[in-house]
């Protein structure tokens, strides 16, 4: 009897244990680099972020099944997708291109330009829900969906360990969380540069990227006043900051069409949320982190390389000689004045790709934590 | 040493732009700034150049920031000592006009910043305002050396100018 007793005390507390959610720790994150804030609601756990990263690999999240979060955004690109514009489950092309989700949990603001986008929780309904253009199609309330999720077994079990105390966890809220858990986990610290430069090994990156850097954060260029930071972006925020970084935008001289409008109608940038016509033509500063494997660049994908961004800055403006969105960028009346263009000679030129390709973090791009926890290779993952 | 450990959470407590991210210089030939001096002239007795070993030679003084969620240890001199060896009114000496005076800071690539004078002046301000030549014990990187004066109780740090080459006095009123 008493033998029985210490069984079942065993065992109950074994389930227990198995139901409290096990807090998030950062495996990738060096000691020495900045880590993310948590949402005080959406606390990190390991179940949560399983979940969310079975979920952001699910074609179940789109009206027609045949895209998830990771057809635009893939780990091997940086969570991007090759594409100047993204292409929607429908087939709609969007004008911008997908960003990158690596490091966005640093991010003050989320997207290409809309300030009022601060939380991965909330912006996951867009590519879910949104019409303008249509991403993955989902039609509201999310109920065929939640639907479909529910007749998975493995979301029979994550559901449940992610939110144990909901009555029924499957709710659209529940998803975006878990997918903001994930999100926040791809973090890129291991690259050359950051072993050069929080590890002090001089030897991981090569005297042209080492010159590149000095180029990159010297007075005449000014790279760093808008890519700024341990992640080499607009505003970021991190745990422990006192005062989060406030969302920046940026007006570069990509166009400077005739007219009312000096960038393309259907890409204004800040301007299609505010109206404000000061904001036209502004965008975020996205990270450089990895940039080297995101092209082609800017916010609509119209610069192939690396190398023609840098002649578009050194010009202080882009010059499109013909087509519909001919004119000279360097005149645009709402241009950054840190923009002012630069002499550039072309070993410059190579040694500021030679830094910028120094930020691509191999590790992070193959580590399989990120990876799609649904393919053969990824079994580890689907105990939970 | 003086930790400034106060100094730093002050400065962490209103960072908007991290130390790192600061103009810097155009890139010099691999391993020049290793041979870099400082200047200081204009309204000062006795014009000074220095060396990265005369700076060594000197009173050291350690100040801690905080950058992006971690600390970080800047390692040098004072710059009211430097000032003070090259014949700056300080210390007593500060007071009437020579209140009226301000501090050039000048960079490799051509960035300028102030200071007053009275805020470099040991005897006038706790706030120790260094010539750093180390970070965390090491040699400070390219693109930040050899010598960055660091202001660790600035809330921002547009003012911690890198790769720093002189300073020159100017008294508005003698």
């Amino acid at each position: 009897m008493r033998l029985l007793a210490i069984g079942v005390a065993l065992v109950s507390a074994a389930i227990a244990r198995a139901q409290t959610p096990v807090p998030w720790v950062w495996p990738s994150i060096p000691s020495n680099f900045a880590r993310p804030r948590v949402p005080a609601d959406n606390p990190m756990t390991v179940e949560k972020v399983s979940l969310g990263r079975h979920l952001f690999y699910d074609t179940r999240l789109s009206g027609n099944r045949t895209q998830s979060c990771a057809t635009c955004h893939e780990q091997a690109r940086a969570f991007t997708d090759g594409k100047g514009r993204a292409v929607g489950s429908t087939g709609a092309v969007h004008p911008r291109g997908a960003m990158s989700l690596v490091n966005v949990a640093y991010a003050a603001s989320l997207t290409w330009a809309n300030p009022s986008q601060t939380r991965l929780e909330d912006q996951a309904l867009v590519p879910m829900f949104g019409d303008h253009p249509v991403e993955l199609g989902l039609a509201q309330p999310g109920s065929a969906m939640l639907a479909a999720l529910r007749r998975v077994d493995v979301y029979q079990r994550l559901m449940p360990r992610a939110f144990p105390g909901d009555a029924d966890p499957f709710t659209v809220a529940n998803v975006t969380r878990a997918i903001a858990a994930f999100e926040r986990t791809i973090v890129s610290a291991r690259s050359s540069y950051d072993r050069y430069h929080y590890d002090r090994d001089d030897s991981a990156i090569s005297a042209e990227a080492k010159r590149g850097e000095q180029l990159f954060f010297s007075q005449p260029l000014s790279c760093f006043r808008c890519h700024n930071g341990f992640n080499f972006s607009g505003a970021t925020d991190f745990a422990g900051r006192r005062e989060g970084g406030s969302p920046e935008y940026h007006n570069t001289g990509l166009y400077n069409l005739a007219g009312a409008l000096s960038y393309p109608p259907d890409n204004t940038g800040v301007y299609e949320v505010s109206r404000r016509p000061d904001d036209v033509g502004r965008f975020k500063a996205p990270t450089l982190r990895n940039i080297a494997v995101t092209g082609p660049y800017m916010h609509d994908g119209s610069i192939a390389t690396l190398s023609e961004v840098l002649d578009h800055y050194a010009a202080g403006g882009r010059t499109v000689v013909q087509g519909p969105n001919r004119g000279v960028g360097h005149d645009n009346p709402n241009k950054s004045p840190i923009v002012r263009g630069f002499p550039l000679t072309a070993d410059q030129k190579r040694d500021l790709v030679a830094f910028l390709e120094a930020l691509t973090d191999v590790e992070a791009l193959g580590d399989s934590r990120f990876a799609n926890p649904w393919l053969a290779s990824s079994q580890e993952d689907r105990w939970r | 040493m003086i930790g400034r450990r106060g100094a730093a959470l002050a400065a962490m407590a209103a960072a908007t732009l991290s130390l790192m991210a600061q103009p810097a210089a155009q890139a010099p030939a691999p391993g020049a700034a290793a041979a870099g001096a400082i200047t200081v002239g204009g309204d000062v007795t006795k014009p000074l150049s220095l060396s990265a070993d005369d700076l060594k030679a000197m009173p050291r003084t350690t100040v801690t920031v905080s950058e992006e969620g971690r600390e970080i240890k800047y390692d040098g001199v004072l710059v009211g000592e430097v000032l003070k060896r090259a014949g700056a009114p300080l210390g007593r000496d500060m007071g009437g006009q020579a209140v009226a005076s301000y501090v050039l800071a000048k960079a490799k690539d051509g960035y300028q910043v102030v200071f007053s004078l009275p805020e470099l002046d040991p005897a006038f301000t706790s706030n120790d305002i260094i010539i750093a030549d180390t970070i965390d014990g090491k040699p400070l990187f390219d693109y930040q050396g050899p010598f960055r004066l660091v202001a660790p109780h600035d809330k921002r740090g547009a003012r911690s100018i890198r790769m720093l080459q002189s300073l020159d006095l100017v008294r508005l009123r003698k």
